[in-house]
């Protein structure tokens, strides 16, 4: 856990941040609105007392209730990974800008969010489906399409966990998965 | 192709003229819907004497099923598209329906090369998400067959990236070498190619006898014989001279298409996870990190050669090192980790392999994001091949090492 970055950047980001920023391990955590993830990744990889060169990873999640998109970057002024989530993108619309125009390589990781969650990024050039078909029309990794599996809906479903569906047993039909992340 | 009888009126499956007209219209490069993006509206517009050209997805040194659009000027690639898809399996979402236990197998066939390494990030990830410590004999063991894996899969790599050149003898040459570790670590582990060997605090089973042997005997001679393999291609003028200056890349594009391993180290800049951001015990072990500063196709190939002969360091101080202790965390067999949020990397044979996990208190991890370095590796194809020859794009695609089980997931 590095405090000093944990202090950098409350003092440069405090106000844009939507949440506390979090360490745990060998994290940071850096809560944002997805609209500010320009500005607060080019930031991040411009100040050179900051110097986050190196996006790793580019993920999309479905909490049950919005969207989010989470970078995580690595620079050589920290020993931890910074984790920034652009939080709170509306599950029925999901827009968010692209930082395609900082790290050329996020496009298809972003193609791929694309693919699996329906995120638009504005900005990307490129943005298609990228493992689905073309013609394919759902977001196989939304927590409301459930795997294909008759074996979830049998009466023997929630015996074994590969059988079970994410809704508990009894649930009223639409009831999906939610975390709180 | 004419035929006789056109397809229509014979419209059966076993009509092997039927077949190829249909084979035909279904491989035809252009897509038969108007462009959905920018860049696929600029790719699919021919400019003056240029021309489509598909490749794949059956081709034989696409390594794996990838179908690349090529867009030639004569026999000059102006820009290529490629087509992904064809193995994906769905893996996040397997794992998102599968408990804590089962991700480990379900991941295991995606870099089908170096299993090992994508049941690490997994299993490192979940081990933050529950705060377990992990033996320190399990975490030597860890390396030790790891970096056996990272030599199995550069020497495949070697024999690969020759045969792609068009030179026929390494890749008999370096199975000798990898089937001599596959072996090694079947006798460790139980498989030869999905390993399903690292657990949730610990490994699966101990050192025994009979991969001990093998290791002593393997390492008594492996440099000689690496050495000796190496001479096959480093003083082979005609693959030095194709291999220089083919697909280069400078560190700050490398960074800005987020490549990572060999690749990134092959233009000068010295990132690799084992030491910028140290996990398990290799801050504890000596070894180098190679770095070479051209960038081209050469360098990756020679910094990998490289690479094996660090690896063969850290297994000599893994096994001068082995500390007795148990392999496994005491753990309960159903995990339900407090809900949370865990970021684990490791520098694998092809880069940088990550996971992001999240946790909801439940014994299924409730979003598992696998990040791949192939296929952050296979979108810079397009950058590198740029005014190359048709004939170099398999050459520059091996010298990236890509893997489609990876990239499809």
């Amino acid at each position: 856990m590095d405090r000093a970055l944990k202090a950098r950047l409350q003092a440069r980001f405090g106000d844009i941040a939507s949440g506390p920023i979090r360490q745990r391990h060998d994290e940071t955590e850096l809560r944002i609105p997805a609209g500010a993830a320009p500005d607060v990744l080019r930031a991040l990889h411009d100040e050179p007392e900051f110097g986050f060169l190196m996006l790793s990873d580019l993920a999309g999640v479905d909490t049950g209730d919005h969207m989010q998109v989470v970078y995580h970057l690595w620079s050589e002024t920290t020993s931890d990974w910074l984790r920034v989530v652009a939080d709170r993108i509306p599950r029925d619309d999901p827009r968010t800008p692209s930082i395609t125009f900082l790290w050329k390589g996020a496009e298809w990781m972003e193609r791929e969010a694309y693919d699996m969650f329906g995120i638009v990024f504005e900005g990307n050039r490129d943005l298609r489906r990228i493992y689905m078909p073309p013609d394919y029309t759902s977001f196989p990794l939304r927590k409301d399409f459930f795997l294909p599996d008759d074996a979830a809906r049998s009466p023997g479903g929630g015996v074994r966990h590969m059988e079970r569906s994410h809704a508990p047993q009894g649930a009223p039909a639409g009831t999906i998965r939610r975390v709180k992340a | 192709m004419t035929t006789t009888a056109g397809p229509h009126q014979h419209a059966s499956a076993d009509d092997p003229r039927v077949m190829l007209d249909d084979q035909i219209g279904a491989f035809e490069p252009i897509p038969p819907y108007p462009p959905r993006t920018e860049r696929e509206a600029e790719f699919y517009t021919l400019g003056d004497g240029e021309m489509f050209l598909n490749m794949g997805p059956q081709h034989p040194s696409t390594h794996g099923v990838l179908r690349v659009v090529l867009k030639l000027d004569g026999e000059k690639v102006v820009d290529l598209d490629p087509v992904l898809g064809y193995l994906h399996r769905g893996v996040e979402k397997l794992c998102e329906n599968a408990d804590y236990h089962q991700v480990i197998s379900q991941v295991d066939p995606l870099e089908y090369i170096s299993s090992l390494f994508c049941e690490w990030s997994p299993v490192m990830a979940f081990e933050k998400l529950l705060d377990v410590e992990v033996p320190r004999r399990a975490e030597y063991i860890r390396v030790l067959s790891g970096e056996l894996n990272r030599i199995a899969s550069h020497a495949l790599f070697m024999g690969w990236f020759a045969l792609d050149l068009g030179g026929l003898t390494p890749i008999l040459w370096s199975f000798i070498e990898r089937d001599e570790i596959v072996e090694m670590l079947a006798a460790l582990t139980g498989q030869r190619m999905l390993f399903n060997y690292f657990r949730i605090g610990g490994v699966n089973g101990d050192l025994n006898h009979d991969f001990m042997s093998r290791l002593g005997d393997w390492m008594s001679r492996a440099t000689g014989q690496i050495e000796s393999n190496l001479t096959l291609l480093n003083e082979n003028e005609i693959f030095v001279r194709r291999a220089r200056g083919l697909g280069v890349i400078d560190t700050e594009t490398a960074l800005s298409m987020c490549m990572s391993g060999p690749n990134l180290r092959a233009t000068g800049s010295p990132f690799d996870v084992r030491r910028a951001h140290p996990y398990s015990i290799y801050p504890e072990l000596d070894f180098d990190i190679p770095t070479r500063s051209e960038g081209d196709s050469l360098a990756r190939y020679l910094l990998r050669m490289e690479e094996i002969k660090q690896s063969l360091r850290i297994i000599d101080q893994c096994l001068h090192q082995m500390p007795d202790s148990p392999i496994m965390a005491k753990l309960p067999r159903l995990l339900r980790p407090r809900p949370g949020r865990a970021y684990a990397a490791i520098e694998g044979p092809r880069g940088q392999y990550a996971t992001y996990a999240i946790s909801d208190g439940t014994d299924q991890p409730f979003r598992m994001r696998i990040h791949d370095p192939s296929f952050i590796h296979l979108q810079s194809v397009g950058l590198l091949m740029k005014n190359n020859l048709i004939a170099d794009t398999m050459a520059v695609m091996a010298s990236l090492d890509p893997v489609m089980g990876g990239v499809d997931k």
